[in-house]
């Protein structure tokens, strides 16, 4: 009986032990000059621009990607500090200008001065350090139903109007990035006095999501008219649906711009290589990433579809400065709390 | 009761190897999985400003008033979803315990597909049938005419207990359901023999014999909706109702202060394992030993005799089967519809099914995921099932011997999964993930073994009061005609706990299917199941590409638990 249970304990703990054993020798073989990514879920996703970007970058360069989907927002950041004493990844996409300032104190990423920034507008260069070098980027906007809404807000204060009553998804700054950019957009739009357009708009809002995915779906299932997401938004209703129903619309006083960036780690033993897939994604990667992403590209000689007409660009690209928002991020979220949930 | 009867008797298994090395492998599989690296994450609540050892943050979320209002709403929205849960399934669960009727396996296979669901697809579900602009709506307006929406349900506190009742009822009723079939009628014929009116009957006999398997569903069920908060925000309107898990994934995910969530987090679990201790405590307290019937021996009633019963089972079915059938028929009814015009008219189509499948091709993107997804959710649900049955019933056979504190104790850590917020979890995958890098056998198999972990507790809950229940004698008996330990524990225990095994394998069956989280991270994205491509397909704007994958789901899961329930019970015939 003694030996029945023994034998029992030690397969248990003798099978991850013989896999990880076979693991070593998958690795050995792969002789290849390769990099790791890290990347948010909808760049890794069967529908995002990942299975378009990596084959055509292996097939240019012979360099292995092996891309890995490491969480969203702040969860990339997270994850490579944990990681710090055992670094995995050689880039990282996606951290957004938001987090800026906690990447560069972090001091992972490599400074990088690619050559193809040069294509890029001034505006989008959000990393003075070239720590984070942008490789595309949206504008937060209220995307409306045209089936409902006549009369369009222009402005942040016209979506306080009694007539939208119970007629607006947000989403909660708390737990999405969404969410966080209309907190940040109303601090850009109205300074000290933020607070107050939230106090005057909750009358007006339906429900306030979790995420973008749970407030976008509500949206189009027709629970209200109006919804905060991008400017971009109506691209895929066309592109896919071949609909022009769902519109964004662009404040005279500009939109609150997210630019997302990617990086290359210190510790990447690869370093050249990491360069050349950066490069790569300033420059031939770009219209791709646009239309998966549903994001404008950061490259200005880049040509997108005529589905794009759809995404309406802002004259004002509103943006925060990094440090301010490092500064008072959590004092925001708890006065926005005591504000909401009241 | 049972300290009379116990402690002296059960000496003899006590002191049996066999019993004390079967909880071996559960034990060694949650410290290196789960204990290890959470205790890791926890420790960094105790880093100060300065980086060394401080208690600071845990006395600053301590004495702010907002965390104290917040876990009061955590607490008072998990106390009323669970007590609505368990009293939504009692009478499900009396009525799948008492009478016999044909569809009778697949009503239970239907009421266990809510538990397959992710959490959005839970919330489109039943916006899209309970809704403004929803079916049930939408029938009322043309009914009355009126512009405005009639039934206004959702985004407030009531939708959040009705959602949790959806999630949660089928925990109630498959618990409590198999722990009734197994307890004997003739006490509660003897007391109508004497009289006894029916009611009083259930009353006195039936539920106090009923409590240790009420009270094993509450507390899966409390630890469900402590630690639920998409669906709370959501269906709830906003941040009036928020929950330390929300809180907790604020400073984890969007504020970067790991720190900060190991703190909240370290509360939230101080405060969850009291309440657990608590129940454990009570649940042990009213174990009874007593006969077992299993369902085949007894001979169920086919219709209710009084006529009263006849009237009420009948409209509680109903109502039951529009409250589980609506939200489910509202992901079903969107997955066949496509828009035709700009003011929201549709008609029928198989178009997202066939674009799911690769039949279609659509401009720009490889569609034809759905099928190996399909596949690989099944074996790995599969396996997660068969192992954490195996896991857990060892685990239980240990457990259910003394009742000391040190058994307790270790009942309290296998609980320990669902007591900790998964973002907290999720930081900890991080770190296995770190450990193992590389192939993709491996990948798979820490998959499958965090599917484990995570399910585990479902299946001991499942199986521990049925096992407490075990009358000694029938131990004793085989041990005296010179069966051996394990001889009796396979030919005599477990053949009795087949019913309870395979609600608690049905169980962990759905968590596998539903278990986005850990796979996600530990697989590094090579393994890409059902729920993960339904969050991308969402995250890419396709929700009716979702809802049909969901269809595809709650099909798979009803043909699935549909045989498993023929499969036990075939085996007593």
């Amino acid at each position: 009986m003694k030996k029945h249970c023994l034998s029992l304990v030690l397969a248990v703990l003798l099978i991850p032990a013989t896999i990880w054993a076979g693991g070593k020798s998958e690795q050995s073989e792969d002789a290849r000059q390769s990099i790791t990514v890290y990347a948010y879920d909808s760049f890794v996703s069967e529908w995002g621009p990942g299975p378009l970007v990596v084959p055509a970058f292996e097939k240019k360069t012979g360099i292995a990607v092996n891309l890995v989907s490491a969480g969203n927002g702040g969860e990339l950041l997270s994850r490579l500090v944990l990681e710090r004493n055992r670094p995995q990844a050689d880039v990282v996409i996606g951290i957004s200008d938001e987090l800026l300032s906690e990447t560069v104190a972090s001091d992972l990423l490599l400074p990088y001065e690619s050559a193809a920034l040069s294509q890029v507008p001034a505006f989008l260069h959000f990393d003075p350090t070239y720590a984070l070098l942008p490789f595309n980027y949206g504008n937060y906007a209220f995307v409306y139903d045209s089936a409902k809404v006549t009369e369009v807000p222009r402005s942040l204060d016209d979506l306080l109007d009694p007539r939208w009553s119970k007629s607006i998804i947000l989403m909660d700054p708390r737990t999405s990035s969404v969410g966080m950019g209309l907190l940040e957009w109303t601090v850009a739009a109205y300074g000290d006095a933020w607070l107050e357009w939230w106090k005057k708009v909750k009358p007006n809002v339906l429900t306030i999501a979790d995420g973008w995915s749970s407030g976008y779906g509500l949206f189009t299932e027709g629970e209200a008219p109006l919804v905060i997401s991008y400017t971009t938004s109506p691209v895929y209703h066309v592109l896919y649906e071949d609909s022009d129903r769902y519109r964004a619309v662009v404040f005279d006083a500009g939109n609150m711009a997210v630019i997302e960036g990617a990086g290359i780690l210190r510790s990447s033993r690869n370093i050249d290589a990491a360069k050349q897939f950066i490069d790569f994604l300033l420059t031939e990667a770009q219209a791709d990433i646009a239309v998966a992403n549903i994001m404008y590209p950061v490259n200005q000689t880049v040509e997108l579809p005529a589905a794009f007409d759809f995404a309406p660009k802002p004259q004002v690209s509103l943006m925060l400065e990094s440090e301010r928002i490092a500064k008072n991020r959590d004092t925001w979220l708890t006065e926005w709390v005591e504000v909401m949930s009241k | 009761m049972r300290q009379g009867k116990g402690s002296g008797t059960y000496g003899i298994l006590d002191m049996s190897r066999f019993y004390h090395a079967l909880s071996t492998p559960a034990v060694v599989l949650l410290t290196f999985l789960f204990l290890i690296p959470l205790s890791i994450i926890l420790s960094k609540a105790f880093v100060g400003i300065d980086r060394g050892f401080s208690l600071e943050r845990l006395a600053l979320l301590v004495t702010d008033a907002y965390t104290w209002r917040i876990l009061r709403f955590t607490l008072v929205q998990a106390l009323v979803s669970t007590v609505v849960s368990v009293a939504l399934g009692l009478p499900g669960a009396y009525v799948l315990a008492t009478y016999r009727f044909p569809g009778k396996r697949i009503i239970k296979a239907i009421c266990t597909i809510p538990f397959v669901l992710p959490s959005i697809l839970v919330v489109l579900g039943f916006v899209i049938f309970y809704g403004n602009n929803g079916i049930v709506n939408n029938l009322l307006r043309m009914i009355s005419g009126s512009e405005e929406p009639p039934l206004r349900i959702l985004y407030t506190f009531g939708a959040v207990i009705l959602a949790h009742a959806f999630y949660n009822f089928p925990i109630a009723l498959g618990l409590i359901s198999s722990f009734w079939e197994q307890l004997p009628s003739r006490y509660g014929q003897a007391a109508m023999t004497m009289g006894a009116k029916r009611f009083t009957v259930f009353r006195t006999v039936t539920l106090p014999r009923l409590v240790p398997a009420i009270l094993s569903a509450s507390t899966l069920i409390f630890l469900f909706c402590f630690s639920s908060f998409a669906i709370i925000l959501v269906l709830g309107g906003g941040p009036r109702f928020t929950t330390l898990e929300v809180e907790i994934y604020r400073r984890a995910r969007m504020t970067m202060d790991v720190e900060g969530a190991a703190a909240l987090s370290l509360l939230s679990i101080a405060v969850t394992l009291l309440l657990v201790a608590l129940h454990l405590w009570a649940q042990r307290a009213m174990a009874h030993q007593e006969e077992m019937e299993s369902p085949g021996q007894r001979r169920l009633e086919r219709r209710p005799e009084s006529r009263m019963a006849r009237i009420v089972l009948p409209l509680y079915a109903l109502t039951t089967a529009l409250f589980v059938l609506g939200p489910l028929f509202g992901i079903i009814y969107r997955s066949v519809q496509v828009p035709v015009s700009r003011s929201g008219d549709s008609e029928f189509s198989l178009r997202w099914y066939r674009q799911l499948f690769g039949l279609e091709e659509v401009a720009g993107s490889a569609f034809s995921v759905a099928g190996s997804a399909i596949i690989l959710s099944l074996i790995i649900a599969a396996v997660t099932a068969c192992l954490s049955l195996l896991f857990a019933t060892m685990l239980a056979a240990r457990l259910r011997t003394r009742s000391g504190s040190k058994e307790l104790t270790m009942e309290l850590f296998a609980m320990l999964p669902m007591a900790v917020s998964s973002v907290v979890v999720g930081l900890g995958y991080y770190l296995v993930s770190n450990i193992f890098p590389g192939s993709r056998s491996l990948r798979t198999a820490l998959v499958v073994l965090a599917h484990v972990v995570i399910a585990s507790p479902f299946v001991l809950r499942s199986i521990l009061p049925e096992f407490r229940k075990i009358p000694f004698s029938y131990t004793q008996a085989s041990l005296t005609l010179g069966a051996t330990v394990s001889q009796t524990f396979r030919k005599v225990e477990l053949p009795l706990l087949r019913s309870a095994m395979a609600t608690g394998a049905a169980f962990s069956f759905a968590i596998s299917m539903g278990e986005i989280n850990a796979t996600l991270v530990l697989s590094d994205s090579n393994l890409v199941t059902i729920p993960i491509v339904m969050y991308r397909l969402i995250g890419s704007y396709n929700f009716a590409g979702a809802c049909a994958l969901g269809t595809v789901l709650i099909a798979v899961c009803a043909v699935v638990f549909a045989i498993t329930e023929s499969i036990h019970r075939s085996r007593y015939v």
